[in-house]
């Protein structure tokens, strides 16, 4: 064990349970049983989550549990360890939802001592949770209310502890905007699922954390071998090693562009015609200012840009995407300031990009009668604002595309799955992303298994993109050690440079887990076997691994001309692999395998 | 193909061949391929005897480049340079046939310089690079009987800095005509482990690349699921799809691009990736 007097197992950190609604809080064990199966993180706030909401349960009623989880990593020497995950139900998709950030946050939270925050109940004022090490204190947020994810950052950080570190809401959170994030270091989001309006329901504007602790690491002579292989593996990969730090994660939108896979005029298209003037490599030229690490990334893939005067982080690839050429649009320092726009308040640049994408769309046929238009940006800012604040037309806006496009009479315009709006890769052209999205527990999620790795980048091994043989393989990999690496709790751009034991490793150095990467991906397995039942216990079927019908029509032109999505021929080889039967539900045999029966019965 | 990651490093000759690479990279270079297990480092004749002393408590072998990459230097200074290298230390020798001599169909020449390399090389191995790149297959068979004439024990597919890199398809070719007594080393564009596992399938026992280490490192992935090897476009293993006017002779060129046309797999030939 670490000799470090202050420093403390993950295993033996605290659940604190919050109660809102009296102001009361409990520190609970965190189960042996629990950790060894689900870890921390992702598959912590599963498990507690499952066990503990009815179903059908309102996501905004006080009933509704806001975890935030850190990792055994977390903290630790490993590379992107300071990350952590919102988990909750979902009020944008009704499913389970985790949502993750980087920033320094998550360290902050595992050095006070804590494995998890369980947040229950709502309070009847505005406040926000100060935890300090062990003090704890539920205090009046009523002067930060209203304000914006920055102003309040500062303001709370005076009132607590200059090193500390916030998570909060913006107005979008506040006012329950469906698709409202959770922003910490003023520009890194826990950004998808409306999880910030589940904070804002619960009327908690903001958690301060500030730990002084250590992660104490059962084997730090293994540990540093680990380490030192992997930092070797980072430096060796050209994509972590050169394109990321050096143009950002808007590195990829060259490269989807050229494949055709650049969403364009809400999906109507693959590719962009004035992409070259949204890449990463013009915002290296025209906007950068200096580059953005998140707590032990030796990557730093984030921006720090200035358009218009004002600095800001980002616009991430994501968001650029989701903000200009899904829109049409081409100014990049109008996307950056409309990036700026959404951190403060609190808004997920994905889903407001692909909402008001398909708004526009709606508009170009008729279905709605609103001053917005494909390519132009004049309006778009107030309507951000609008979204924020659930102003006009905003509001309806603010519900997400699925209830948008169906309010408004065109629901085969809302680029979603489960209500989540899919991210800036057109599956036409990546046959395994698409059935990845289609399976993804949470929606339209291009993380859940990242195959645009193999199928575009190459990594580990470039694979034919158009190929349907084996991709329900590698997507169940690739979820199932998502899951697994969302649970430790680190960041996704590592496994291109990382195999699966590496991670492993890693974890068995830290807690002194017997573990290799068979029995990770067993572990992550089991995470995703309990997001689909809790899922399918609130009503979800096969139905529901579905794509937007769009995407069974040829796309126009590009790189991927020609191509439909096939996911008819993929997902029952995907429900085999998973030992699920034909509609997508797990079998006894697989349950009984993963220990899960007890869930299944719930 | 069951194949394991040390067996896979085994196979691979880890690769140094930029002008521009100094001591460090060498040094380098030997340290991952005892780490590693490879067959040898193949580097330029300048650093084989700094190479030679870092690997001398090593089973990694130095393995130098002779006559490269043009192969058109004279056959004496290709000998000469054989017999200093192995002096130095190299247990290998990778030399480039002489092309144009081959394409002149002047075949005693292109015989009789890869003789005076095996004479020079004494008990070390001697390999012969076709550089398939700017030959027909007719020639590339022709080239492989030539080499196992003058007594080489590997043929080789190119240098990396020709028109072409190795493809599944010339390695398969080149087994065939040289059969199972002689070796073949496949080099040039070898950058995965999928590459490496589809030129082994294809006859190679030796694998040339730069890329050495990620492959052996992602070649860990395969553990995890078969799917990698699922089969891709066969174009984009076909050496007609790497043809290139530019680096090629016209006649060699066209040759390639008529097998396009009669290609039965010619229905994939249609997406640009």
């Amino acid at each position: 064990m670490s000799t470090s007097s202050t420093a403390q197992n993950y295993a033996d950190c605290a659940l604190l349970r919050i109660s809102l609604q009296n102001k009361k809080f409990k520190r609970e064990p965190l189960s042996r049983e629990l950790f060894q199966q689900y870890l921390g993180g992702r598959g912590l706030g599963v498990r507690l989550l499952s066990d503990a909401l009815p179903a059908r349960l309102d996501p905004f009623s006080p009933g509704n549990l806001l975890i935030f989880a850190v990792g055994p990593l977390t903290a630790t020497a490993a590379p992107t360890a300071g990350r952590f995950v919102v988990v909750t139900k979902s009020p944008l998709t009704g499913t389970i939802f985790d949502s993750h950030s980087g920033g320094h946050f998550g360290a902050q939270l595992r050095r006070a001592g804590y494995a998890a925050l369980i947040i229950e109940g709502a309070s009847p004022s505005p406040v926000y949770l100060w935890v300090d090490d062990e003090k704890i204190e539920v205090r009046d947020a009523s002067h930060v209310w209203g304000k914006d994810t920055a102003s309040a950052t500062d303001q709370l950080l005076r009132d607590t502890d200059e090193k500390a570190q916030v998570a909060c809401i913006g107005p979008a959170g506040e006012n329950r905007v469906k698709l409202a994030a959770i922003i910490t270091d003023k520009h890194r989001a826990a950004g998808r699922g409306g999880v910030g309006a589940v904070m804002g329901a619960k009327k908690l504007k903001a958690i301060v954390a500030h730990g002084t602790g250590q992660s104490a690491v059962a084997d730090p002579g293994q540990l540093d071998t680990v380490l030192e292989r992997c930092r070797r593996l980072l430096k060796r990969n050209p994509i972590t090693d050169k394109s990321l730090p050096i143009y950002g994660t808007a590195v990829l939108i060259n490269i989807t562009n050229e494949s055709g896979l650049l969403p364009t005029y809400n999906f109507q298209e693959g590719r962009f015609n004035d992409a070259e003037g949204v890449s990463g490599e013009k915002l290296l030229e025209r906007l950068y200012v200096k580059s953005y690490h998140c707590f032990g990334c030796p990557i730093g893939c984030g921006r720090i840009t200035r358009a218009y005067g004002h600095e800001d982080g980002g616009p991430e690839y994501e968001t650029i995407w989701a903000l200009g050429p899904q829109c049409g649009i081409n100014n990049l320092e109008w996307i950056a300031a409309a990036n700026t726009r959404c951190n403060l308040l609190g808004l997920d640049t994905i889903s407001v990009g692909s909402t008001i994408g398909c708004a526009m769309e709606l508009a170009q046929k008729g279905k709605l009668n609103a001053p917005i238009k494909f390519s132009e940006t004049k309006g778009l800012l107030e309507l951000i604002d609008d979204i924020g604040h659930r102003h006009g037309l905003g509001a309806e806006m603010g519900e997400g595309s699925c209830a948008f496009a169906a309010r408004h009479g065109g629901p085969e315009f809302a680029m979603h799955v489960k209500g989540l709006e899919i991210p800036a890769y057109d599956p036409r052209g990546v046959q395994g992303h698409a059935l990845a999205l289609a399976t993804s527990n949470r929606g339209g999620c291009h993380l859940r298994a990242y195959m645009i790795g193999p199928e575009i980048l190459g990594a580990p091994v470039l694979i034919d993109r158009d190929r349907t043989e084996g991709k329900a393989d590698l997507v169940v990999l690739f979820q199932n050690l998502s899951a697994a690496m969302d649970s430790l709790v680190l960041c996704r751009f590592t496994s291109l440079a990382f195999v699966v034991d590496d991670y492993a490793d890693m974890t068995a150095a830290v807690t002194g887990l017997p573990i290799d990467g068979k029995a990770l991906l067993a572990i992550g397995e089991r995470i995703w076997n309990a997001e689909r039942l809790f899922n399918l216990r609130e009503g979800f079927t096969s139905r529901d691994d579905q794509l937007p019908a769009r995407f069974s029509t040829p796309l126009p032109e590009g790189g991927s001309r020609n191509r439909i999505v096939h996911l008819d021929t993929m997902l029952p080889e995907y429900y085999a692999l998973r030992g699920w039967d034909s509609q997508g539900r797990p079998t006894k045999a697989c349950l009984n395998r993963l220990k899960l029966k007890e869930l299944s019965r719930a | 193909m069951t194949l394991s990651v040390a067996e896979l490093a085994c196979s691979i000759d880890h690769t140094e061949l930029k002008p521009e690479v100094k001591r460090s990279k060498i040094q380098q270079l030997c340290e991952e391929a005892i780490s590693y297990g490879f067959a040898a480092v193949c580097i330029n004749p300048t650093h084989v005897q700094y190479a030679a002393e870092l690997l001398k408590d090593s089973a990694v072998k130095v393995c130098c480049v002779i006559g490269f990459p043009l192969g058109a230097t004279l056959s004496t200074a290709k000998a000469f340079e054989t017999k200093e290298v192995v002096r130095l230390g190299a247990s290998e020798a990778d030399m480039v046939l002489n092309v144009g001599a081959l394409r002149d169909q002047n075949y005693d020449l292109v015989r009789s310089d890869i003789e005076g390399v095996v004479a020079a090389a004494d008990e070390a191995l001697v390999k012969v690079i076709l550089e398939t790149g700017f030959l027909t297959d007719d020639e590339k068979r022709k080239a492989c009987l030539l080499a196992k004439e003058a007594g080489a024990d590997f043929v080789k597919t190119s240098t990396g800095f020709g028109p072409m890199g190795a493809t599944p398809y010339d390695v398969r070719l080149m087994r065939e005509t040289v059969g199972p007594s002689m070796g073949v080393k496949a080099a040039g564009g070898i950058r995965t482990f999928k590459d490496a596992l589809r030129l082994i399938d294809a006859g190679a026992n030796r694998i040339g690349t730069s890329s050495g280490v990620a492959m052996v490192e992602d070649f860990r992935w395969a553990r995890f699921s078969d799917s990698w090897l699922q089969p891709d476009k066969p174009c984009w293993t076909c050496p007609s799809r790497a043809a290139n006017l530019t680096k090629q002779p016209k006649e060699v060129y066209l040759w390639y691009k008529q097998r396009c046309l009669t290609c039965p797999d010619r229905e994939y030939n249609v997406f640009n990736d």
